[in-house]
């Protein structure tokens, strides 16, 4: 067992709270009860990933440029309460994190209350008991509470995403707590949304920088329309940075219920992304009025004040995935904006 | 008992800002405007009144977008022309 890797400290037991109150003085910890990261039970973590170096780098995570090994990312998911089964999708979520078009950097540093948003894809998400059906945003499943939290841990710790340092959210976010999900593969009616970046591995994670979850009800559509133009609804907010930053994505996570009236009328994914695109639009010259400063494409800038403007530039920035158990309630999470959405195979 | 610290290591060195020039006379001054809503007025101002007090020199205003690093274009230009550069405002 190698000790010297990481730097240790001294506490003087295992009661999590003295965990979380050493933690604290250091200025790390995100407020909960904190899991004693001992070597022996990091060494537990590790040991399921068989035979790979704990010590090479994953990715340096900014703004601190810390250093993700996979003993690192251990001890933080030691600490959420993480079970070693856990420690596969950190480590595939940490390398969608540093990938150069989600911009972490900035992710983390600006004043939006942006949190990633982790979804766990294919039979990984079943093995490792992942939810993605009733309630699949919390509370309650310890996979997608664990992982989530142990992702956050990352970001404050290795990343150093702390508030007021390396964060300035201005309001901070409830999904900066813990923002994990399992994507509803049994009753999606297109299957995988992997495979439809061109990741076809048996198992991935995607990560979305966005904002928590925008409920969307609509109780009593039998035609994809109705629904569709609710949720088209909930997408023209004005207080969206969607609507002054053109290349920002919309997840659109469908409740079961939903994509099935979709999928029912022989809709797709990219049927609904190419009718949310040309349904969920605002007025130019009011877009012009409420920003001083817009990240348009150069086509949306020669657009008259009395046309049209999507609330994205593109119907490829609209994400369909299914998500939830009964009922007729589907969400929409719009974005950051100067971050796309990345997903990887899961590869410990 | 002993427990590991969660941050691990600091890989590449972080950049860290210049010492501040103790002399600003006849120093050439950049603005870097992340435009930010009064960045470019606050910054611009800024370097008006360090060339009225100290004889400094406004060489180039440029500007990037406040989500993203500066272009490498941007940052040679900076590097080449100026010896201050007045940058950093939020929202």
């Amino acid at each position: 067992m190698v000790l010297d890797i990481l730097e240790m400290m001294d506490i003087s037991g295992d009661d999590p709270y003295m965990v979380t109150e050493a933690y604290a003085v250091r200025g790390w910890g995100d407020g909960l009860p904190l899991v004693a990261p001992t070597p022996e039970r990091v060494e537990e973590m590790l040991s399921f990933l068989g035979d790979v170096d704990p010590d090479e780098v994953i990715a340096t995570l900014a703004p601190r440029s810390g250093e993700a090994t996979r003993r690192a990312i251990a001890v933080n998911a030691v600490l959420a309460g993480c079970s070693p089964k856990h420690l596969p999708v950190l480590i595939s979520a940490v390398r969608a994190l540093s990938a150069p078009e989600l911009n972490l950097r900035g992710v983390n540093a600006t004043t939006h209350c942006v949190a990633p948003l982790l979804i766990v894809h294919g039979k990984y998400a079943d093995d490792a008991d992942y939810n993605g059906g009733l309630g699949a945003f919390g509370p309650g499943n310890i996979s997608n509470a664990a992982t989530g939290r142990a992702l956050r841990l990352i970001l404050l710790h290795i990343a150093g995403a702390t508030p007021g340092n390396g964060d300035a959210s201005t309001q901070g976010g409830p999904a900066k707590y813990t923002y994990c999900v399992a994507e509803n593969l049994k009753e999606s009616p297109w299957g995988s949304y992997a495979s439809t970046t061109g990741v076809d591995a048996e198992s991935a994670v995607t990560i979305h920088c966005g904002e928590a979850p925008h409920n969307v009800h609509d109780m009593e559509s039998s035609e994809p329309a109705p629904i569709l133009d609710k949720i088209a609804s909930a997408m023209c907010s004005w207080g969206q940075n969607n609507a002054p930053i053109s290349q920002g994505e919309y997840f659109i996570a469908l409740c079961p219920e939903h994509a099935v009236v979709c999928a029912d009328h022989g809709w797709s994914r990219s049927d609904i992304a190419s009718y949310l695109f040309h349904r969920a639009v605002v007025n130019v010259g009011e877009a012009r009025e409420a920003f001083e400063l817009r990240a348009w494409e150069s086509w949306q800038h020669a657009l008259r004040d009395d046309d049209s403007i999507p609330m994205t530039s593109h119907p490829a920035n609209i994400k369909v995935f299914v998500l939830g158990g009964p009922g007729k309630h589907s969400s929409i999470i719009p974005s950051w904006g100067m971050t796309k959405s990345v997903t990887v195979p899961i590869i410990a | 008992m002993q427990i590991y610290t969660p941050e691990g290591h600091v890989g590449e060195p972080q950049t860290n800002l210049a010492p501040s020039p103790v002399v600003l006379s006849g120093k050439r001054i950049g603005v870097l405007d992340n435009t930010k809503p009064n960045a470019g007025i606050l910054l611009n101002r800024l370097a008006t009144r360090l060339e009225e007090r100290t004889k400094a020199i406004l060489v180039t205003v440029e500007t990037k977008n406040a989500a993203l690093a500066a272009p490498d274009q941007v940052m040679g230009k900076l590097t080449k022309e100026v010896e201050i550069v007045l940058t950093g405002s939020a929202d």
